[in-house]
């Protein structure tokens, strides 16, 4: 009986990450047409990241012979790294398996998110570039500035929900509107989210300036299939992050009771947060490295006050 | 057979080394094997004693020394048999390990290295299963000098020398006020037997001192910032096999005094207690890791690591302190489980890192990883294993550094229950951001090290002519390597051993909710939360993953591999093109600069042909503030100080038969005038 509940549960989370992972390239484009929709530009199509990997997935590569086996097998850790995220990833429905036996856990979701950063970083620094390894120093600076906003931030939730089972998290988040320490708490992570997802004013998507780059400095050295995962995994990541903040950290929630409408209105948060990050990136510049703590710990500082203002 | 059995056998051995090993000291590759082996039999009698405690219960029996104030009574319970496990293991690992490492030093003293190294293994297994005060300081001490020897193995270099000085001047002022504590302890208590010390009859005051006295003379030996000076000079300095045992286990019996302080002989103090302990664990915790950050000397950034740690462990025994006094008792429980969970885990880590850093150090002969580079190519193994170790230590599921440290966070999050209000929320919010920012710089100072040591290109000549380490080295490395997958996945297991250690020391039943009966899951309940983690589903979800990533990869077929160069903007990359040690943390330097206060030295020599570009030597150096702020000053006013009691002390014999007439004098007028 136990047995048979997680065996079902355990398909339920494939399944889930098996979506999330499918549609997070979808997510990619609509950010990059809402983008060129503020540029006045037309834009690629908003599937064009399907193309695009399925293109990457059948080009050969190009390996540096500098590089080692980490090069090679990193691509498939930080894949697997954010698919394991997604089968994580809050989504409504996790209510009907009940609250008790194992949860997906806070903590374990966020040091997937730490895994994958270790091992891009190494790939990184395999390939004996100064690009490489100055994308990967600048991942870690990054890293550990986000760290100290980001557990703060998602401390108010799981403060509130006396635990740091996402489940929990989940339901005490959609019992009612927390006033202004929910608001403070989203701003909070809504800047995380930017600087987790290397958008700007912390990291530029769209840019090959060494000035300028993080996570393509890391990735530079990898062409072909590897590159195609690893464009995926980033697009899969940005959506748990997107579901994370829709889920937990939505300031206004509705209380809905059927599953059908709960998952319709997770996708519409989501969808409204992913504007809401390609609008940040039109109004804001590329802030400079070293401003980039003062940035995130006003975000700290924000999510101190939803702590307290709880 | 029985436990008294095994454990005189296990001193025998110990003694038969310790004799037999001077005589061969014309046969060194003989006493190598012999001295070593003993230590490894030694080591595994240790564990087997520890076995027979956990299947057979609590054991003691006291041998009769006819000492005055002495007895040599032992006492094994869970929790000395837990530590006796964990010094007996890594200690067993460590001996493989010298066999080959000692090698180095057959034209460097390498009897007396060996049977200090003995001696040292000895005194650490006694340390934590002798139970009579005086017994205690004794191996305590003895502890403390075969290490102190040990740093100082190289003499005849200043540098070792002078770590070893420091080394001896601290843990002698920490034994100072460990004796303080002990004594205190037995004056109210009227017993030296550790099973009847207590002090309960104490008043408020002296319970603080002894629990001040405790925290200072362990916090020493355990390397608590800011009486952690000596430790990142110590380790590095004493040869590896040894580092490792220092700061693997070595470190631990200051954990294992002051648990049984704290837990055992104090009893429930109040919560500012635990408090001072958080205060002092998070902020050994953020710099210990700092310094690491900016370390290049391989073997200190894992000393400064091992006080990153220390400080984790700490964290989790303030918490359970600050929660006992509150009446918490299970979360308390699970704060104790927490800390000793990590005892475990960094010993078993620290030690494989240790490894792995002295193979490469037997490899290239630098400690300077700014030298070091593409060793992955030379040294798979040795790659392979670091790289579980670095993984572990930056808390990366599925190895065991991951769980402890979320046990930590687990406790951390329960704090507001004990401190209610606002307050608890801030600590426990700031204390774990604080812990986030520590993983995080963990993550990225092992990254950095792993960066630098083993990928790439080889930076020096030193790194272009390694080779792989021999079976000896790497036999024990693996073993640690398993070891820390193995305790990720069965960490359930590990709970309910710790459940039956902590037990003895909470009321019955208490500590039930803590393991789930699951093996499977990782969990605690409290009241209406429950929290688990199980990391056989993240490792089905994870595998998952990997087995989609490799299917999208072969959906078009395998596809061709070329060769091509790395891209260095159009010209032929070589090694000095590559990040540096110093470049990779500069960030992070320069963010944290009032903490690091760093100095930039820029040498450039413009006396060179003007065509070949300029000289430029750069270098970097941080302030250790602890250093600058307290010990300097204080070592300047005690040489002040005894500039003056130099005026006194002419050297003529003259004058010192005065002062002996003088005082004689003195001490008669005093005695009798009454």
């Amino acid at each position: 009986m136990v047995n048979n509940l997680i065996s079902t549960y355990l398909i339920y989370l494939l399944g889930k990450a098996l979506v999330l992972t499918a549609l997070a390239p979808l997510v990619a484009g609509i950010i990059k047409k809402v983008k060129a929709f503020l540029q006045n530009r037309r834009g690629p199509g908003l599937f064009q990241l399907y193309f695009d990997i399925g293109k990457l997935l059948a080009k050969d590569s190009i390996i540096s012979p500098t590089t080692s086996w980490i090069f090679t097998v990193t691509p498939f850790i930080y894949f697997a790294a954010a698919f394991g995220a997604a089968a994580l990833a809050p989504v409504v429905a996790e209510v009907f398996f009940g609250t008790t036996g194992w949860q997906p856990d806070l903590f374990m979701l966020l040091y997937l998110f730490v895994l994958s950063r270790f091992f891009l970083v190494l790939a990184g620094l395999d390939a004996g570039s100064s690009f490489g390894g100055m994308g990967g120093a600048r991942e870690m600076f990054v890293a550990v500035m986000v760290e100290p906003a980001l557990l703060l931030a998602s401390l108010t939730v799981a403060l509130r929900a006396h635990s740091t089972n996402l489940t929990a998290m989940t339901l005490s988040a959609q019992t009612g509107f927390g006033g202004l320490s929910a608001i403070f708490a989203a701003t909070a992570f809504f800047v995380v989210l930017i600087a987790e997802t290397g958008r700007i004013p912390v990291d530029n998507p769209d840019t090959h300036l060494e000035l300028t780059m993080i996570h393509e400095g890391m990735v530079l050295e990898y062409s072909g299939r590897r590159l195609g995962l690893i464009v995926w995994a980033v697009a899969t990541k940005q959506l748990v992050l997107l579901v994370l903040f829709a889920a937990l950290f939505w300031p206004f929630p509705l209380i809905i009771d059927s599953v059908a409408g709960q998952i319709v209105w997770l996708i519409v948060k989501v969808v409204l947060t992913a504007i809401a990050l390609a609008l940040t990136e039109m109004l804001a510049n590329k802030m400079r490295l070293f401003k980039v703590p003062g940035f995130l710990a006003v975000a700290s500082l924000l999510a101190l006050l939803a702590i307290v203002a709880q | 057979m029985n436990f008294t059995t095994i454990y005189l056998l296990m001193l025998l051995i110990f003694a038969v080394g310790l004799i037999i090993t001077p005589v061969l000291c014309k046969k060194l590759k003989v006493a190598n094997l012999f001295a070593h082996g003993i230590a490894l039999l030694g080591s595994l009698a240790a564990v087997l004693c520890a076995s027979f405690v956990f299947v057979t219960g609590p054991q003691a029996f006291s041998l009769p020394l006819y000492l005055p104030f002495m007895a040599f009574s032992v006492r094994v319970d869970y929790l000395a048999a837990y530590f006796l496990a964990i010094i007996g293991l890594v200690g067993a690992a460590a001996s493989i390990y010298a066999v080959a490492y000692g090698r180095e030093y057959f034209k460097r003293r390498f009897i007396v290295m060996a049977e200090l190294y003995l001696a040292f293994l000895l005194s650490m297994l006694l340390v934590v299963s002798v139970s009579h005060v005086f017994a205690f300081l004794v191996v305590w001490e003895v502890m403390s000098v075969a290490s102190f020897m040990l740093v100082g193995q190289e003499y005849d270099n200043p540098v070792s020398t002078k770590a070893a000085y420091l080394y001896l001047v601290m843990t002698h002022i920490g034994t100072a006020f460990i004796m303080t504590a002990f004594l205190l302890l037995a004056k109210t208590s009227g017993s030296m037997e550790f099973a009847e010390l207590s002090a309960l009859g104490a008043d408020t005051w002296t319970k603080n001192a002894i629990f001040l006295c405790a925290l200072i003379g362990f916090g020493t030996k355990a390397g608590l910032i800011p009486l952690h000076i000596w430790l990142p000079k110590a380790h590095p300095a004493a040869p590896t096999h040894v580092s490792a045992l220092m700061s693997g286990v070595m470190l631990k019996t200051a954990i294992y005094g002051m648990t049984r302080f704290y837990l055992e002989f104090l009893g429930v103090g109040p919560a500012w207690w635990g408090g001072i302990i958080l205060l002092f664990a998070i902020v050994s915790a953020v710099l210990g890791v700092l310094y690491a950050m900016m370390e290049h000397d391989i073997k200190s950034l894992l000393a400064y690591s091992s006080v990153e740690n220390i400080g984790l462990i700490m964290l989790g025994m303030g918490a359970g302190m600050v929660l006992m006094s509150n009446g918490l008792t299970t979360l308390a429980g699970l704060a104790w489980a927490a800390a000793l969970f990590h005892v475990l885990n960094h010993a078993v880590f620290k030690a494989l890192l240790f490894f792995g850093a002295g193979a490469v150090i037997s490899v290239t002969h630098t400690r300077d990883i700014e030298q070091h580079g593409g060793l992955i190519k030379v040294m798979p193994y040795t790659a392979v294993v670091f790289l579980i170790g670095a993984a572990a230590i930056s808390a990366l599921p599925p190895f065991n550094g991951f769980v402890s440290e979320w046990l930590i966070f687990q406790v951390l999050f329960n704090l507001p229950a004990a401190i209610g209000g606002v307050l608890g929320k801030m600590v426990a919010a700031v204390l774990i951001s604080l812990l986030g920012l520590t993983g995080a710089l963990a993550a990225a100072c092992f990254v950095k090290a792993y960066g630098m040591i083993f990928l790439a290109k080889p930076r020096g000549n030193k790194a272009e002519q390694a080779s792989e380490v021999s079976g000896f080295m790497l036999v024990p490395m693996f073993l640690m390597a398993i070891l820390c997958l193995v305790l990720g996945i069965i960490a359930p297991k590990i709970m309910v051993l710790l459940r039956d250690i902590l037990a003895p020391f909470f009321s019955e039943g208490v500590l039930d909710s803590l393991v789930n009966s699951a093996w499977y899951v990782l969990g605690f309940q409290q009241g209406q939360v429950s929290a688990g983690l199980s990391l056989p589903a993240l490792g089905v979800v994870f595998g998952a993953g990997i087995v989609l990533a490799a299917i999208f990869y072969l959906l078009n077929g395998l596809g061709k591999s070329e060769t091509g160069e790395t891209w260095t903007c159009g010209i032929v990359p070589n090694a000095r093109m590559e990040y540096t040690a110093t470049g990779f943390s500069g960030p992070i330097r320069r963010a944290f600069g009032k903490v690091l206060l760093p100095q930039t030295e820029k040498v450039i020599n413009t006396n060179t042909s003007p065509y070949s570009g300029w000289r430029v030597i750069y270098e970097v150096h941080i302030t250790h503030v602890v250093d600058e702020l307290v010990y300097q000053p204080l070592n300047r006013r005690i040489v002040i100080a005894s500039r003056f009691m130099k005026e006194i002390q002419t050297g003529s014999v003259q004058l010192y038969i005065g002062y002996i007439m003088a005082v004689t004098i003195g001490m008669l007028i005093w005695s009798t005038r009454w």
